[in-house]
């Protein structure tokens, strides 16, 4: 049996996205659709006084204009911050307030997409407008929910002040991150058909489940009446978790007209209408004694919230996990702007947060005349530095070692812009990456067949990640089949529950259950076995049978292939639905994931902290002349437990250091201040890297055991490349130039 | 977008009386009138569709002059060798533009005619902009953010920059525009084809209703050769100019005896600096006087809000420009 897992297998559904045979949800066209597009406000924040529709129901294949007074009631459900199943607590559309630039005001439906986009634009609104301000106002935070409590948004161990006063050297600085938006390829899109009181809505999503929770509910339909479908997405980082306006609407439109109806939102309006990361500011007091050894390490994170949800994304729960100190304080704090709720995107708490704490450190060995990398070594740790429990595997310095070893640190000269290449101005930069491991209830059915074929469902997600092919080889692996025999079928609401696809939780926990599901298949099939009269196993105590890599294996060294014992039972076939339950998930935990919700167990629990953790370095050239930042080498070595699959692990891994260099040198929402409306809200000055742009990325994947987080040792990677790359690259800039740039994007004319 | 009459005549004369009718526009490569048509800032009633014009296809390299059809392809010409090596500043800010798919699409007449991509032109929901609504304000000096305009050639109407590369090196090259229209032919000069905004920033080009741009011409002389475009840009490619310039240089011997600068991403209307070619004239070339050269090319540049940066960038690019030309002048790259 060839090894199927810790291998590189090519994705099993890359040949149906590549001949265009992957059913995208926008790709579904029930009979007789029509088509919907949104006018959206050019206010940010006053009421509407009044909405003039008559030219745009007089255009050729309008079919109708929905407004907040004719569109049909839904019951408003919560944002996710609140607990809901929204991707805001606000629902646009219900009454004539409005909050943020962008938001839907009317909702055209049409004979073809361009009549409807045209009714769209020949609507207009009048308002009474207020004064509006898109950016947080930092002096205007508050700290999130409880105090007090490590656990909660605030921690305290030791005296941070003393610790800074004992310090050789210290530093007090401020890093700001600005607001990015979406961009991924497969718009926003979706398509409600209604048949009665029965609804099907195709959509891309990260968590078929709660959509189909909370359109019920919003509806008042009953689960089982609502089918949710979403097979392929083409990419959502976070764009596509909960349900977001666009989908209410055109759920709404739907029943309203009276046939079915397909939403494409346009690019601009993909900045309006979903959430994005919000912008922040972090704050940093460190201390070190003269070996670099933090004596205080103190880490206050602003983040920008709208003006109807609290949006959490802790990012210094994982900036304290990092480093040990005696002394430390960290504080989540939030500040009110006038958008629509921002969430996540790629390593939400993560990215902004080690921006400023790479950088951070970057500085304080810099004032030490310490090794950056050396600096990290003499704060390393193998306890959580505030909960006080080991980490379940921590592999951050061999990361350092490895990357070091690929990228030839060593050829650094530790002075400021003592490296040159002709016209270019040369700099090496490090930094830390990690991700927290969550842990996450799952269930997962796997049926399988005598003739050797498997069918694994689950109302997971592969949001293109490869999710399809990693449980098509766990699969395979436990039950002794190859991976082409194992036919993944996921993204449907009523298949067993899977958690959301965030937070580089699938592979682990969704993963864990397939696992599970396959063991079952082998006592199932040992029961069977060990009963016969005749066999291998024909009376062996089933519970002494185990089957390893499809191997069923008897006490004594008997033992009979699982696809031959099974074509030996009467059946012929067995099925078993498999569970992922950790110790550590509570009650609650578990039934929040299955009403729709994220019930993480992660990262730390009452024994372990669990995080992936990985280097990076990265060289950064400027041009004297044109002062053009640009990036000939990354490198980045990575710990995260098994990896399952060599192939879309590295893809992973290698499009996050990908972003992670947009996010240090492109993008960037930019805004217009007096009117409150963002001004590149499309990718022609949206930037992000282009093929000329990404040379050379060089990703290691460590091996690395870790017994403690899942039967499978899987940690996630989905996020883990984005989270040094930016830091890595400031910090290389100012390797290259003396120049310490605590914000994002650096660009060119910050270096003039 | 609206609905609109589609046109494609066979021959110049219908091609101009489909043209010169109100309402209607010409369309070559699209890539620029079709995306202001889905944004709703062009609404035209009728679109000329010029490319079954085939006299005006092609590109030629002759000995005393370059000549380009108004239809020929960024890309057809971006990628010409000979062109190369004989004008390499004529490929290089085609090369350097836009992306690929949009090069083979984009022909050059289109190309010099491009619009500004200043965001409040571009997007109707903003009430002011005299470029698009004349006489409802400017939302870029109305506080918005300026630090992508024009620090030279402004008014206190429009500050909108011409982002295009390509015209930057015919404006320094004394390149030359060839039209037809409803009044005869004519030949315009191509430092006057566009017109600075002033009080009137909706009026861009000389060009009347009608007049459709058969070729273009640039003259053959020797700081063609040793030229050279440079784009400073925030992304390697697919990016608009930051800041650019397009020069070149005669040398004799020692002396700088010819040179030409046009610059980029920094000026309302495809921009010669002339004082700044005088200044350097009849000097030596080295780093310091490259430098200066582009200091006196930005001397009258106001800066607006956030685009101080430009003067200092601006500068240092059209200096790193002239050293690379001064290295080809000498034979070397
Ligand atoms: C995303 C993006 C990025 C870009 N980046 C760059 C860049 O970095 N640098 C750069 O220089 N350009 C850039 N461009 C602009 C691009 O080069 C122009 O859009 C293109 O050259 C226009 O050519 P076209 O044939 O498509 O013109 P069209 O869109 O067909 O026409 C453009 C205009 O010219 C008029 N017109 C066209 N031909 C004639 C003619 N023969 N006579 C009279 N009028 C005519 C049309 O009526 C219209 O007003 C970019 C464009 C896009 C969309
Ligand atoms: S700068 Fe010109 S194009 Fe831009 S908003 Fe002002 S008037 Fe309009």
């Amino acid at each position: 049996m060839a090894q199927t897992l810790n291998t590189a297998v090519s994705r099993t559904d890359a040949p149906r996205k590549v001949t265009g045979t992957a059913t995208y949800a926008a790709d579904v066209i029930p009979a007789g659709m029509l088509h919907g597009a949104l006018a959206t406000s050019s206010i940010a924040v006053g009421t509407l006084t009044g909405l003039d529709t008559s030219a745009a129901e007089a255009e050729p294949g309008v079919v109708a204009v929905y407004t907040h007074e004719n569109l049909p009631d839904y019951k408003s459900v919560k944002g996710f911050y609140a607990g809901g199943p929204g991707s805001a607590s606000f629902w646009p559309m219900e009454g004539t307030e409005i909050k943020y630039a962008g938001q839907p005001i009317a909702y055209v439906v049409a004979e073809t997409a361009a009549a409807a986009r045209r009714g769209a634009q020949l609507i207009t609104a009048d308002y009474d407008s207020r004064p509006a301000d898109v950016h947080m106002d930092p002096a205007d935070s508050f700290v999130i929910g409880a105090t007090g409590d490590s656990k909660g948004m605030v921690a305290t161990k030791g005296d941070v002040p003393k610790g800074l006063a004992e310090a050789a050297q210290t530093l007090d600085v401020e890093y700001t991150t600005p607001f990015q938006h979406h961009n991924p390829m497969e718009m926003f899109a979706s398509t409600a058909e209604w048949r009665g009181d029965r609804l099907t809505v195709w959509m891309p999503s990260q968590s078929v489940r709660t959509l189909r929770l909370g359109i019920a509910k919003a509806f008042g339909l009953p689960e089982t009446s609502v089918r949710v479908i979403s097979p392929f997405v083409g990419g959502a980082f976070g764009s596509k978790a909960g349900i977001t306006p666009y989908a209410m609407l055109t759920i709404a439109a739907a029943k309203a007209v009276g046939a079915p109806v397909r939403l494409i939102v346009t690019r601009p309006q993909m900045y309006t209408v979903a959430t994005f990361r919000p912008e922040s500011v972090q704050r940093f007091r460190l201390g070190a004694d003269e070996t670099g050894k933090l004596t205080a390490f103190e880490h206050i994170e602003i983040a920008q919230t709208s003006q109807f949800d609290v949006v959490t994304n802790p990012g210094t729960h994982i900036t304290r996990a990092m480093y040990a100190s005696p002394n430390i304080h960290t504080e989540q704090r939030v500040a009110r702007s006038d958008t629509n709720t921002g969430g996540f995107m790629r390593a939400p708490n993560e990215m902004q947060t080690f921006f400023g704490l790479e950088q951070a450190m970057d500085e304080l060995a810099h004032k030490l005349g310490i090794d950056p990398v050396e600096m990290r070594r003499v704060n390393d740790t193998d306890r959580h530095p505030v909960e006080d429990v080991p980490f379940s595997s921590r592999s951050l310095m061999e990361c350092y070692d490895s990357v070091s070893d690929t990228f030839g640190w060593a050829d650094r000269t530790a002075e400021v812009g003592s490296m040159t290449d002709g016209d270019w101005l040369v700099g090496y930069g490090c930094a830390t990456a990690t991700y927290p491991t969550n842990i996450l209830a799952s269930n997962a059915r796997v049926r399988m067949r005598g003739t050797g074929h498997a069918y694994i469902e689950l109302a997971a997600h592969d949001v293109g990640t490869g999710s399809y092919t990693i449980f098509a080889q766990i699969a395979a692996a436990r039950l002794g089949l190859p991976v082409e025999a194992c036919d993944v079928v996921m993204g449907h609401g009523d298949m067993p529950v899977a958690p959301l696809a965030g937070g580089s939780g699938t592979a682990a926990s969704a993963g864990s259950a397939v696992h599970d599901a396959c063991l079952r298949i082998g006592r199932l099939v040992a029961a069977e076995v060990s009963r016969q009269p005749e066999g291998p196993l024909a009376g062996v105590s089933a519970d002494r049978i185990t089957l390893e890599d499809g191997v069923l294996r008897g006490p004594d060294g008997h033992s009979q292939s699982l696809v031959e014992a099974l074509a030996s039972t009467a059946t012929t076939e067995v099925e078993a639905v498999g569970e992922f339950r950790h110790p550590a998930l509570t009650d609650k935990l578990i039934r929040a994931t299955f009403s729709g919700g994220y019930g993480t167990a992660g990262p730390v629990t009452p024994e372990c902290a669990m995080f992936a953790f990985g280097a990076e370095m990265a060289e950064v050239h400027i041009n004297r002349w044109t002062h053009e930042i640009r990036v000939p080498r990354a490198h980045g070595a990575f710990a995260a437990g098994t990896i399952l699959n060599r192939k879309t692990a590295h893809s992973q891994l290698m499009g996050g250091m990908v972003w992670g260099i947009g996010s240090a040198l492109h993008e960037v929402t930019e805004v217009d201040k007096p009117r409150a409306r963002y001004l590149n809200a499309n990718i022609a000055e949206y930037l992000v890297p282009v093929n000329a742009d990404i040379r050379e990325i060089r990703v290691e994947m460590l091996e690395e055991r870790d017994d403690y987080v899942n039967p499978l040792g899987v940690k996630g990677i989905g996020e883990l490349g984005i989270v040094g790359t930016a830091a890595a690259i400031a910090n290389a800039v100012h390797h290259a130039t003396g120049r310490r740039l605590r914000h994002l994007p650096i660009r060119m004319s910050d270096l003039v | 977008m609206r609905n609109f009459d589609y046109h494609r005549p066979a021959d110049m004369s219908a091609a101009i009386d489909a043209a010169r009718a109100e309402g209607a526009e010409i369309l070559a490569g699209g890539t620029l009138m079709v995306d202001l048509m889905k944004i709703g800032v062009r609404e035209p009633d009728a679109l000329v569709d010029i490319t079954g014009l085939a006299d005006l296809e092609g590109h030629d390299i002759g000995m005393d002059r370059i000549r380009f059809g108004a239809l020929a392809r960024m890309a057809d010409v971006a990628d010409d060798q000979t062109l190369k090596t004989a004008a390499p500043v004529l490929t290089e800010s085609l090369w350097k533009a836009a992306s690929p798919q949009l090069r083979q699409a984009a022909r050059l007449g289109g190309n010099i005619l491009q619009q500004t991509r200043c965001p409040y032109f571009r997007d109707t929901a903003y009430s002011q902009c005299n470029k698009r609504a004349p006489g409802s304000g400017c939302a870029a000096l109305d506080g918005g953010k300026t630090n992508l305009h024009a620090i030279l050639g402004g008014s206190d109407d429009c500050v909108a920059m011409y982002p295009g590369d390509w015209a930057q090196a015919l404006i320094a090259f004394d390149a030359e525009v060839h039209t037809q229209g409803p009044g005869g032919t004519r030949t315009i000069s191509f430092a006057d084809l566009h017109v600075m905004p002033g009080d009137t920033p909706q009026i861009e080009t000389i060009l009347e209703p009608g007049e459709i741009v058969k070729h273009i011409t640039v003259p053959v002389i020797p700081a063609l050769k040793a030229s050279h475009y440079l784009k400073a840009r925030d992304r390697e490619s697919y990016a608009f100019a930051s800041a650019s310039a397009a020069v070149g240089l005669e040398m004799e011997g020692e002396t700088v005896r010819d040179v030409r600068i046009g610059l980029g991403g920094v000026a309302a209307v495809p921009w010669r600096a002339r004082q700044a070619e005088e200044h350097l004239k009849g000097k030596s070339l080295t780093e310091e006087t490259a430098r200066e050269t582009g200091r006196i090319a930005f001397a009258d540049a106001s800066p607006l809000e956030g685009s101080e940066y430009k003067i200092k960038l601006g500068a240092d690019v059209v200096a790193g420009a002239l050293m690379t030309a001064h290295a080809r002048s000498q034979g070397g790259e």
